[in-house]
């Protein structure tokens, strides 16, 4: 077992660290197929360490890294089952789209460094699935955040590009640093570092330090899943090749915020308080992510906000005590969100880099088989059912609505609200991007870019999934075998806090399920080509004002530029101006100055005459026997 | 006050005004005559100290053979006579700094001890130093006689005519 | 007893000022090679006053070769005096100054 998850974790590694250092001189093919076989070994890995693990829980150490005094950091793993099933998702998806991105990536030069980080970022992320040391953890945090900033500002001689691979490495960075903290207060309060050992002696924490932990915990996911209010970074992270955006922003690092917190469920499960804000803050995100896609044209950023609302289901999962609820979301959005968004890169590419859903159109006749893989993403995003992102969202929202506390009932209302208007803009991106316009039709194919079979295809595993994600939890009170919901009973917090009764279960998945195939109906009459407009028939004016707010993201942008940026710059000019180079600088020359003053008296005497030098003898002379004098007068 | 006394006072005020107007001439050939003056009169001072042998070295080699070397090149180079106006500039420094220095040194020979005490007589007779001298400071007399011969080759040659060659080596 | 040994170093050291003055202040070779030979003197002066002091005739060797050394020095210097007036022109140590700077 040992060996199994040392390799799973050292030959994504590996291929990186290959790539790195000889991949230049490989031929093309040798280095794709180095990239896309470490991975699907990884794979191979997993599903052998999920078989033969079975009921067991392993803690196995793969290496001892630092050992000063009292403390030490080992590279230890906890393979739970939960770990266990994300490891395979992980290694799964990551598999596809590496597969994908061979095809995806067959015209570009730098094809080296793009497989290289990516290998390097599936092994952080699978160091954050399985870690046990939260300093282990923290390198494989800290890895795919790096690695996220590299891919995103992969194509970095455009400048806005480089510009958002920064943005989201310091974004996510303020949240690393509550990270941080909270693992030095680990090792301070229960001189513990391992997953393992916290969630067992989670009994001798005050409530008040648990909220502590908690709260910084939240903090660090906020910043690396992009939640309010660090939630900036990720539509401009749509910046980076389409299948970076699939891996990193829709299943894998966006979700380790939320995989943290379902680790040390225990702790925070101590905190009410704690789980009240997660919850809190999770339904807002939603709901403000949800508004704002509703109001982008990009057809990547609408993504890219309705990835930041699906992320906040998991946390609010979280805080409503449904760990099982969380990961099954985990796992439909990360099929159905990486579906959609490898489907955009087909259609951006085939459309020579449109990103514009107003200028796409009829796509059916152009590329008919995404137009279905898209189709089948969408309605699982939009939750219709029966496919998997009903069920799933449908779970969260009723183990949010049947936890006693009054709030929660207030937090359900606004979740269920941010889940209509997920259906509203993934059907308007839909209807608008690929159903036929009543204009300009046919020679828009002809000049369409011919996109290889392969990259289409290889989709097709993600949707399957999406469509059949329903089996993986089916929900009991209609008959089905909720099987994930077993299999995660014994990790803590996979049996939900506030079980809901059967009853309420079966009316609010009827109800929820009727509303948004209504909702989907009234979608279909509001975006169809025919009726295109944003929404209710208001003046023009304020119709403008609405979109600028919306396709903005309520402005947040502007607001951090106003109250954080520019304050920054004003002080950092003040700084340079002012003390740097007034002060600082103006002290050396100074200094300098007097030494030039003083070498140049001291040129007054090289004026290679005799008589100065001899002069300066005398000089000499009259000072020794001074000297003399001096200590003959006062020795005696 | 001996008589040796009032000798040694005299000679000290002859060598002290001759030194003193040598060193102010403006013509360097009346400076040279000022100072063989001096210098005879520290032969003298030298026999009176009790060194005979060296009062006749000090009159034949300083006043006779060097001071007689300078007036000869003195006749032989053609000076320039505008050397210098003697403007204050020149001597004020190395004058304030002899002052100084005049009064440290005072200071320090009076604070030796014995300076007070009067000289005895005597007397080296020429024998009495020559058999010291080569017994004690032979080596050094060999290097003196050395140092001579190298003065004298280096005075042949620095002197010598300049073959037209040397000069036109020298373009 | 002649006089007190102070007053004879006192003789000597005015004498060496006098000689240093001479060679610092003048401009003409010639002159300052004159002091310097007066320098030479003022300290002869001194070592034959010690020597009687101490009554001990080191001094008065001494003396000697300083004879020896001030004799060969002048042959050399005013070689060098009679070579470089031919090379330059000038016996003003003022228009020797190629190594200002």
């Amino acid at each position: 077992m040992k060996t199994i998850l040392f390799l799973l974790l050292s030959f994504p590694f590996l291929g990186g660290f290959i790539l790195a250092v000889i991949g230049r001189y490989l031929p093309r093919r040798v280095a794709e197929w180095i990239a896309c076989a470490s991975v699907l070994a990884s794979l191979l890995m997993a599903a052998l360490a999920f078989g033969s693990a079975g009921e067991k829980r392993y803690l196995l150490t793969l290496f001892d890294w630092i050992q000063v005094g009292d403390f030490s950091a080992s590279m230890t793993v906890y393979y739970d089952r939960i770990a266990a099933i994300m490891a395979l998702m992980v290694t799964f998806v990551s598999s596809l789209i590496h597969l994908y991105s061979v095809s995806f990536m067959r015209d570009d030069r730098d094809y080296v460094r793009y497989f290289c980080y990516m290998n390097l970022f599936v092994f952080s992320m699978l160091v954050i699935t399985l870690a046990d040391n939260l300093v282990f953890l923290y390198l494989g945090w800290e890895g795919v955040g790096f690695c996220s900033y590299i891919l995103i500002g992969f194509w970095y001689s455009d400048v806005v590009n480089a510009t958002a691979g920064r943005k989201a490495f310091i974004l996510t960075r303020i949240g690393d640093v509550a990270f941080g903290i909270a693992i030095v207060l680990f090792f301070l309060i229960l001189d513990q570092l391992s997953i393992f050992s916290i969630n067992s002696k989670v009994a001798s924490l005050s409530a008040g330090t648990a909220t502590l932990l908690a709260l910084l915990l939240f903090w660090g996911a906020v910043g690396k899943s992009a939640q309010l209010p660090l939630v900036v970074w990720l539509p401009d992270a749509m910046a980076g090749p389409t299948p970076v955006s699939a891996l990193i922003h829709a299943a894998t690092m966006v979700t380790a915020g939320a995989y943290l917190l379902m680790r040390l469920f225990p702790v925070i499960a101590l905190s009410s308080i704690a789980m009240v804000t997660i919850a809190t803050v999770a339904a807002f995100t939603g709901l403000f992510a949800a508004l704002a896609a509703l109001g982008q044209k990009d057809i990547k950023r609408v993504l890219a906000y309705s990835t930041i609302s699906q992320v906040s289901y998991m946390f609010l999962a979280v805080g409503a005590g449904d760990v099982t609820g969380g990961m099954y979301h985990l796992f439909s959005h990360a099929f159905f969100k990486a579906l959609l968004f490898l489907g955009a890169g087909c259609v951006i590419q085939a459309l020579h880099e449109e990103h514009d859903i107003f200028k796409m159109g009829n796509l059916r006749n152009r590329l008919p088989a995404v137009f279905w893989l898209y189709l089948v993403g969408s309605i699982s995003l939009a939750a219709i059912p029966p496919f998997g992102g009903f069920f799933s969202k449908d779970r969260i929202l009723l183990s949010t609505f049947s936890h006693p506390e009054p709030i929660y009932k207030f937090l359900a209302l606004i979740a269920e609200i941010g889940a209509v208007i997920t259906v509203l803009y993934t059907f308007r991106m839909f209807f608008v991007a690929f159903l036929e316009k009543p204009s300009a039709g046919e020679d828009l194919a002809k000049k369409d870019l011919k996109i290889p079979k392969f990259m289409v295809w290889i989709n097709s595993p993600l949707a399957l999934l999406a469509i059949f994600a329903a089996s993986l939890n089916f929900p009991e009170a209609f008959g089905g075998k909720a099987w994930l919901a077993h299999y995660l009973a014994s990790i803590p917090g996979g049996i939900p806090l506030f079980p809901a009764s059967t009853p309420i279960e079966r009316s609010m998945e009827i109800g929820s399920g009727l509303l948004n195939i209504a909702v989907l109906i009234a979608a279909y009459f509001v975006y169809r080509p025919e009726a295109r407009f944003l929404g209710w028939p208001t003046p023009l004016v304020f119709r403008q004002r609405l979109e600028e707010l919306l396709s903005s993201g309520f402005y947040l942008d502007r607001l951090y530029q106003v109250a954080l940026v520019k304050p920054y710059q004003a002080m950092a000019r003040t700084l340079w101006l002012k003390v740097d180079e007034a002060v600082v600088d103006d002290q050396f020359d100074a200094t300098a100055n007097i030494f030039r003053f003083f070498s140049f008296g001291l040129q007054l005497w090289t004026t290679g005459r005799l008589s100065t030098y001899l002069k300066m003898l005398l000089l000499g002379f009259t000072a020794i026997v001074s000297a003399l004098a001096l200590g003959w007068y006062y020795l005696r | 006050m001996t008589l040796y006394a009032v000798i040694f006072y005299v000679l000290a005020v002859v060598i002290l005004a001759s030194t003193l107007l040598a060193i102010i001439q403006r013509q360097v050939i009346h400076a040279v005559v000022y100072l063989i003056v001096s210098f005879f009169a520290t032969g003298l001072l030298f026999y009176l100290l009790g060194a005979p042998f060296l009062a006749a070295l000090e009159v034949i080699i300083y006043a006779g053979a060097i001071m007689v070397l300078f007036l000869f090149i003195v006749m032989t180079v053609r000076a320039e006579s505008g050397e210098d106006k003697g403007e204050i500039y020149h001597w004020l420094p190395a004058v304030v700094l002899a002052i100084i220095s005049f009064f440290v040194g005072g200071v320090l020979i009076f604070k030796i001890p014995g300076s007070k005490m009067s000289l005895n007589t005597g007397m080296a007779s020429p024998a009495t130093f020559g058999q010291f001298l080569f017994k004690n400071y032979w080596f050094p007399v060999e290097i003196a006689s050395f140092l001579l011969l190298i003065g004298l080759v280096g005075a042949l040659y620095l002197g010598r005519q300049e073959s037209k060659k040397e000069s036109e080596d020298r373009r | 007893m002649i006089v007190p040994y102070g007053d004879v170093l006192l003789l000597a050291i005015i004498l060496f000022l006098l000689g240093a003055v001479c060679s610092i202040s003048r401009r003409n070779l010639l002159m300052i090679l004159i002091g310097v030979e007066i320098m030479l003197n003022a300290a002869g002066l001194a070592f034959v006053a010690a020597s009687l002091k101490w009554s001990l005739l080191d001094g008065q060797a001494f003396v000697l070769f300083i004879f020896a050394a001030a004799a060969s020095e002048v042959a050399v210097g005013l070689a060098l005096i009679v070579y470089s007036q031919r090379r330059t022109g000038s016996l003003n140590a003022d228009r020797y100054d190629s190594m200002k700077g």
